[in-house]
């Protein structure tokens, strides 16, 4: 186990140096200077020379991007071109706010999930079944902006202020800056409606997964002899039945980070919420390049050690499974 | 009515008076919360760009002078000011109660040396072409700062008080201390001004908070404990927290909404004013003839080089009428002249320029455009805001009338600014540009800046030095009638070349909560926090 989990971390070193070299590559190549935002209205061309050179812009890209990754191993992450402010100062303040918004709405996608699949499993073809299927049709089809919207109307505007729309409340003792709400409820308040947007379409996506896992895995011997046996009917669905359906679904999970993380820079804008998104969607926007590779970077880590996560977690689903 | 009578009734009107007068009577403390639409860019006062930056700048800062909406000059450090006769300098007299936030004193020298650091090259300050008229500066005395000039400059106080931040006084001593990039930051202590409120923090993507200067040169002000301003970017988030009573104020609101905002919440103040900021659809009149970016060497733009196409195109080919109808719903001011109604001295040369399509098309056709030689551009526009792009639809259906075709091109807003500024490859474009305040505030177009290979901002790049006469002449005119006069002369002059081309007035909006008092809009030109109070 321990050398399978060293071998998967020696892995991510080429897959996150591959990102950041193809996210590297792709944002020069894409129009638009920074140095034009540097010097705004002040811009001429001698300045602009003289900026792309203080910022090691006139190099060539493999050039630049070596220098960058000799920074990184030293712990530099860079400054931003616009600001000067540190890079990595910057991703530790909104990591937090993205996480914990990714961590919540993946958690309104299971509980929303789960007893939906499983419902619509065990009763199949039923006005039960048929409600679950719909509504997970319909989450699926829905963007994320569009349920934000809804929520904010009908939360909002609509019940007087019930839940706050936009802005952050930092759990206590995770306050960066000098002045900032730090409160359990303040924070809950404004992270539910964020996280029931970007969790409802995963929920959907989860409940046909899990539906159809679940209805493969009940017609199964074992399941029949589990039943045969004289076991009730929990303990065979939730023992023996769902935690084997759970693997695929994991493994979806695991993929739908991804998915989360490109939805929560449409819904912390949104919702105003001072995250990673905003912060990655500012630094393409203006071409801040060292912030976009932050970005990248963080984004990378987080993907491919949140999967490493998810193939451990089959050892616990199906002690068959063994890494060596 | 008996004496008895008469003798309630005037206790009733006291009062109802008094309790009135209470009632509008300034109250001391709170929050007041601020939204933007857009980020703050940085904190280097003198040189970061965006209305953002400011509405911050405004109010950490001092200047020498301000400007009411009326036009009239009030001083802000400076109590007094005089300008010599032949208008070639300045005399500001400060008030000698005026300290900076770290505690030093704004005097003569400090002055200087914020004049100076702006007129520095090396300072990039995009307000460098302004000080240009200025020949030096003298120290008179502590409270006194003489400032020079070469030629007359008849809107100096203009420019000093309300061209992008005005000129805004920061402490020499924490300038020398940090680097441009502690500013750029906004670290703690680095920006420090004379204004009503000190700047805190801010936190980029979350807020930015000042706080009240207890020294304060005005004596009560600010009446404010805080102001705390956030970013929402979406407009609907914006209009929800501000229906929910989360936000005060929002310092720029976007004009689709307004009708919405106005049903939602009836009871919201919805300021606005002359519009000031032109709509554009520009051209381009030159391109670098050795292909190299701002090149001084320029040949005339393929298709717009052409007098004749610029008039048939931007002048007979625009239905301004229908562009507003459609785009502004009615809520803005055909134009063709450069500067936009509520600019200073503006006259109004829409004669010149009527939609016409009978003289579109025969000018095409004299400039050899016709069914065997149809005229196809590319139409520019960005993501920046929605109505550019409803616009670029409306004039393709309008070019379209007159046998041009117009192929639209959607970049964002970075690609713009790459393209115009960086005198990169376009025909046309549709934006709204910096608010005018003057005529003389648009003095970017100068073919100056061409020939110096700077200006930004002259994106037709012409090289008509009749223009940069005028822009001299104009500012420098002495005699009220004869610059008002040069200003109809001027304005018709651009009209007449097509080098700007107007489409209309951009109306600028503001949003105030009811409770929110005190506050004087004077578009974006003036947004200051140290009258306001919150009567909740």
């Amino acid at each position: 186990m321990r050398t399978y989990i060293l071998k998967r971390l020696v892995q991510i070193v080429p897959t996150v140096l591959m990102i950041t070299f193809v996210v590297f590559v792709m944002m020069r190549s894409v129009p638009g200077d920074p140095v034009v935002s540097v010097l705004g209205d002040a811009y001429t061309e001698e300045d602009a020379i003289k900026a792309r050179e203080a910022y090691g812009l006139d190099k060539p890209i493999v050039v630049q991007y070596f220098i960058w990754l000799g920074k990184l191993v030293q712990g530099d992450w860079g400054a931003s071109i616009l600001t000067g402010r540190p890079v990595l100062q910057d991703v530790m303040i909104r990591l937090p706010v993205t996480l914990e918004l990714i961590v919540l709405s993946m958690f309104v996608a299971l509980v929303i999930a789960v007893p939906a699949a499983i419902i619509g499993a065990l009763r199949q073809n039923t006005w039960a079944d048929y409600t679950a299927t719909t509504a997970a049709m319909i989450g699926v089809s829905i963007p994320e902006f569009f349920i934000g919207v809804l929520l904010l109307l009908a939360f909002s505007i609509g019940l007087g202020g019930l839940l706050p729309s936009s802005g952050w409340v930092y759990l206590p003792g995770t306050c960066p800056s000098i002045v900032c709400s730090a409160s359990l409820w303040g924070n809950t308040m404004h992270v539910l409606m964020p996280a029931f947007a970007l969790g409802v379409g995963r929920a959907a996506i989860l409940t046909r997964l899990l539906r159809a896992s679940m209805l493969e895995v009940i017609r199964t011997e074992y399941v029949t002899t589990a039943r045969a046996k004289g076991l009730g009917e929990r303990p065979v669905v939730f023992k023996h039945a769902l935690k084997n359906a759970l693997i695929p679904t994991v493994t979806v999970m695991g993929l739908q980070v991804g998915f989360l993380i490109g939805g929560a820079i449409v819904v912390e804008t949104l919702f105003a919420m001072p995250g990673l998104g905003t912060f990655g969607i500012d630094a393409i926007v203006a071409r801040d390049y060292q912030q976009v590779q932050g970005f990248a970077l963080i984004t990378a880590l987080a993907f491919v050690v949140i999967n490493l996560l998810v193939d451990l977690t089959y050892t616990f689903l199906d002690p068959r499974i063994r890494y060596a | 009515m008996n004496r008895r009578s008469l003798l309630i009734a005037l206790v009733a009107s006291l009062i109802f008076v008094s309790s009135a007068a209470l009632a509008q009577t300034p109250k001391r403390g709170g929050t007041l919360r601020v939204s933007y639409g857009t980020e703050i860019a940085h904190l280097d006062f003198h040189t970061a760009p965006g209305y953002e930056m400011m509405w911050v700048a405004m109010n950490v800062g001092c200047g020498l002078v301000n400007i009411t909406p009326d036009g009239k000059f009030v001083g802000d450090a400076a109590e007094s000011w005089q300008s010599a006769p032949d208008g070639l300098s300045y005399t500001f007299k400060l008030r000698k109660n005026v300290l900076f936030h770290d505690g030093t004193a704004v005097d003569a020298a400090a002055v200087k040396f914020n004049i100076e650091r702006v007129m520095d090259p090396a300072t990039k300050s995009g307000m460098r072409p302004f000080y240009e008229p200025v020949h030096s500066i003298e120290v008179l005395d502590p409270q006194t700062v003489q400032i020079r000039l070469k030629q007359p400059y008849v809107f100096f106080l203009h420019m000093l008080a309300a061209y992008r931040t005005g000129l805004v006084l920061l402490s020499p001593a924490s300038i020398q201390k940090f680097g441009v990039d502690d500013r750029k930051q906004g670290k703690p202590g680095a920006i420090i001004g004379c204004g009503p409120f000190k700047f805190v923090e801010w936190v980029k993507g979350s807020h930015l908070l000042m706080e009240r200067f207890d020294k304060y040169f005005e004596p009560g002000l600010p009446y404010l404990d805080k102001v705390m301003i956030r970013v929402i970017k979406d407009p609907v988030t914006e209009m929800a927290a501000f229906k929910a009573g989360e936000i005060d104020f929002i310092a720029s609101f976007s004009p689709d909404h307004v009708d919405t905002m106005r049903a939602q919440v009836p009871r919201a103040q919805i300021l606005s004013g002359k519009e000031t900021t032109p709509m554009l659809a520009a051209m381009k009149v030159t391109v670098p003839k050795d292909g190299k970016p701002m090149s001084p060497d320029r040949a005339p733009h393929p298709i717009f080089g052409d007098l004749r196409v610029r008039k048939a195109i931007g002048c007979y080919g625009i239905d301004r009428q229908e562009v507003v109808k459609i785009a502004f719903k009615g809520q803005a001011t055909p134009w063709v002249g450069m500067a936009p109604p509520g600019t200073l001295e503006s006259v109004n040369v829409n004669h010149l320029c009527p939609y016409d399509q009978a003289k579109a098309r025969a000018l095409l056709a004299e400039a050899g455009y016709g069914p065997s030689k149809p005229l196809t551009l590319e139409l520019m526009t960005n993501t920046e805001k929605s109505v550019f792009n409803v616009i670029a639809t409306v004039l393709k259906e309008q070019f379209a009338r007159i046998g041009v075709t117009a192929n639209i091109r959607l970049v964002d807003k970075v690609s713009w600014m790459n393209t115009t500024l960086g005198d990169g490859p376009w025909d046309m474009y549709v934006e709204d540009l910096l608010s005018l305040l003057t005529i003389d505030s648009n003095g970017y177009l100068s073919s100056a800046y061409v020939s110096t290979k700077s200006s930004a901002w002259s994106h037709p790049r012409h090289t008509d030095t009749k223009v940069d006469d005028y822009y001299a002449r104009y500012a420098r005119e002495l005699d009220a009638a004869k610059r008002r006069a040069l200003a109809k002369e001027f304005l018709e002059y651009m009209a007449e070349n097509m080098y700007w081309n107007t489409i209309s007035g951009s109306p600028f909006y503001m949003v105030a909560q009811p409770w929110m008092k005190g506050y004087t809009y004077n578009a974006e030109f003036e947004v200051h926090y140290d009258r306001v109070w919150l009567d909740r």
